[in-house]
């Protein structure tokens, strides 16, 4: 069965790297388009990036900025995530206090977070500090109501059957409840992560000295747009390093899961 | 001597939702008990209260009138926060689905109530790995349930509730999902493993056929409201044959006061 199964898996694979080339070949045939339309003033083009890119990889520059931004992601994804996952946990068997909250969630949800940035660096200064507030504040909501529905879509009667054996609700909280919730709380990191790297980013545009985020400003402000783009490729690797690692987390944890359907097979 | 369980005219109506009229009697005034080691069937159609009956001997839901008692004492409840489910671990149930915890492989599962019930040792390890190997999922051991047929899911599921010997195992049509070759099959593990600890069993089918090849006395339930409509001893002797049960002498004639019963 493998010598039929594993070439059919590895051209996929093959075919699927192919197609990601000839994307990335057609917007490099874009920008450069836009550089000789507009010029390098204005669009910096995609091969002084790419030289850019590398000198600022080897002066160490690119990369301490970088792990700026990344330790602020980190961080805010951690503290917000974690409460965000115990909550709806917690408050199973409380559903009136969830009832309670539930307003104010939606609020903290729905409200533009990005606009906070500033009564964040006033509150929390400059520093670090200011940065992971704004990323606790998005990574929290999206987790808690992804972790929420998870725990509401749980199997009653495999609690049910947990409980005739004798478990105690914290048993059933730990056992049943928390791996039953565990596809929609990669769901919610899923989408929470990528916009707490975003996140941390424009809290540094807004006002740090250090930071993707104070990269992209820098060089905004010299009218150097190479430097900009340079910034931003960066971040964009930082979203797609996450998203990688979550995958590969996921891959793990979910290992018990029937193969979902080829047609939504996502990441690498 | 005390019979190990007795229902005493027990009733149940479901809530009355506000605006309609008030809900009929699912069950009313239902008798029986079942001494230790008994393997008890209960026929009866479908729709006749068999899953809320054993709900409510599970302490899954509860009744709205009579008792249930256990070694004599009463143990019923008419409120909801106040059930027990599983009656600290005395009341086994295997349930229609399997309910298998699908994040946990075969072992995993059968393991479960062992963990959660803190006799996880080597002993019972071994127990667990003796039922395995007696229905025959050995080398299945590390299957996540999606990658198990029907037929070895049942298995995993009755192994599990076995493993931790409750003095009394509800079934409700454990096998009522396979095919019939299946079922046999499993029918034919069950009185095997039934034979080795003669646990007692309350099993609830509506297949007249299975409630003579695997019980000592089978009961017959009416139509709603129900109570026990019949009671007939099976005087097929044991060990039994369950895939040619049909020619085993006292079947035929059985079958047909069982078939008179249920109608």
């Amino acid at each position: 069965m493998s010598d039929i199964a594993a070439p059919t898996l590895h051209s996929k694979r093959w075919r699927r790297h192919c197609d990601h080339a000839a994307v990335i070949v057609i917007i490099l045939a874009l920008w450069s388009l836009a550089t000789w339309r507009f010029g390098t003033y204005w669009v910096s083009s995609p091969w002084a990036v790419a030289i850019r890119f590398v000198e600022m990889i080897a002066s160490g520059e690119l990369l301490r900025h970088a792990g700026y931004t990344l330790t602020e992601a980190a961080a805010g994804t951690l503290i917000g995530g974690v409460p965000a996952v115990l909550l709806p946990l917690l408050l199973r068997r409380h559903p009136v206090m969830v009832a309670i909250l539930d307003p104010f969630m939606v609020g903290g949800y729905g409200a533009p977070k990005l606009a906070f940035a500033p009564l964040f660096i006033v509150w929390f200064g400059i520093g670090m500090e200011s940065k992971i507030a704004l990323v606790v504040s998005v990574v929290f909501f999206i987790v808690y109501f992804a972790t929420l529905g998870g725990v509401r879509a749980l199997d009653a009667k495999l609690v049910q059957t947990a409980q005739i054996m004798g478990a105690s609700e914290q048993q059933v909280a730990r056992s049943i409840v928390l791996p039953g919730a565990v596809p929609a709380i990669f769901a919610g990191f899923r989408i929470a992560v990528p916009y707490g790297i975003a996140a941390a980013v424009i809290a540094e545009l807004i006002s740090a000295n250090r930071g993707l985020g104070y990269l992209v400003q820098n060089g905004a402000m010299n009218f150097d747009t190479t430097g900009v783009f340079a910034a931003v490729l960066m971040a964009t690797l930082l979203v797609h390093a996450a998203v990688w690692l979550m995958n590969a987390l996921e891959a793990r944890l979910l290992r018990w899961r029937p193969p979902l359907d080829p047609m939504m097979e996502t990441g690498p | 001597m005390t019979a190990l369980l007795e229902i005493r005219q027990l009733g149940k109506r479901f809530a009355t939702r506000a605006g309609r009229a008030p809900s009929p009697w699912v069950i009313q005034d239902l008798s029986f008990s079942v001494a230790e080691g008994e393997f008890l069937t209960i026929v009866g159609p479908s729709g006749s209260g068999k899953s809320t009956l054993l709900n409510i001997i599970a302490q899954t839901d509860t009744a709205t009138a009579g008792d249930v008692l256990f070694r004599g004492t009463p143990v019923t409840t008419r409120d909801p926060r106040a059930l027990k489910p599983g009656l600290e671990r005395r009341i086994g149930y295997v349930t229609q689905d399997d309910n298998l915890l699908p994040w946990r492989s075969t072992l995993d599962n059968v393991l479960f109530a062992l963990e959660v019930q803190g006799t996880l040792d080597q002993a019972s390890r071994a127990r667990a790995m003796t039922l395995i190997h007696a229905v025959g999922l050995a080398g299945f051991e590390h299957y996540y349930p999606h990658e198990l047929s029907g037929g070895m899911r049942k298995r995993t599921a009755l192994i599990r509730t076995l493993v931790y010997d409750p003095p009394i195992i509800l079934m409700d049509e454990p096998f009522a999902a396979v095919d019939a070759q299946t079922r046999t099959q499993l029918q034919a593990d069950l009185l095997r493993l039934w034979d080795l600890g003669r646990k007692t069993v309350i099993f609830v089918t509506h297949d007249i056929a299975e409630a003579i090849a695997l019980g000592d006395r089978a009961l017959v339930l009416s139509k709603q409201p129900s109570c026990i409509a019949a009671e007939h001893m099976i005087p097929i002797p044991r060990p039994r044959n369950v895939s040619d049960i049909f020619a085993l002498p006292g079947f035929a004639a059985t079958y047909e006061k069982i078939r008179a019963a249920v109608q």
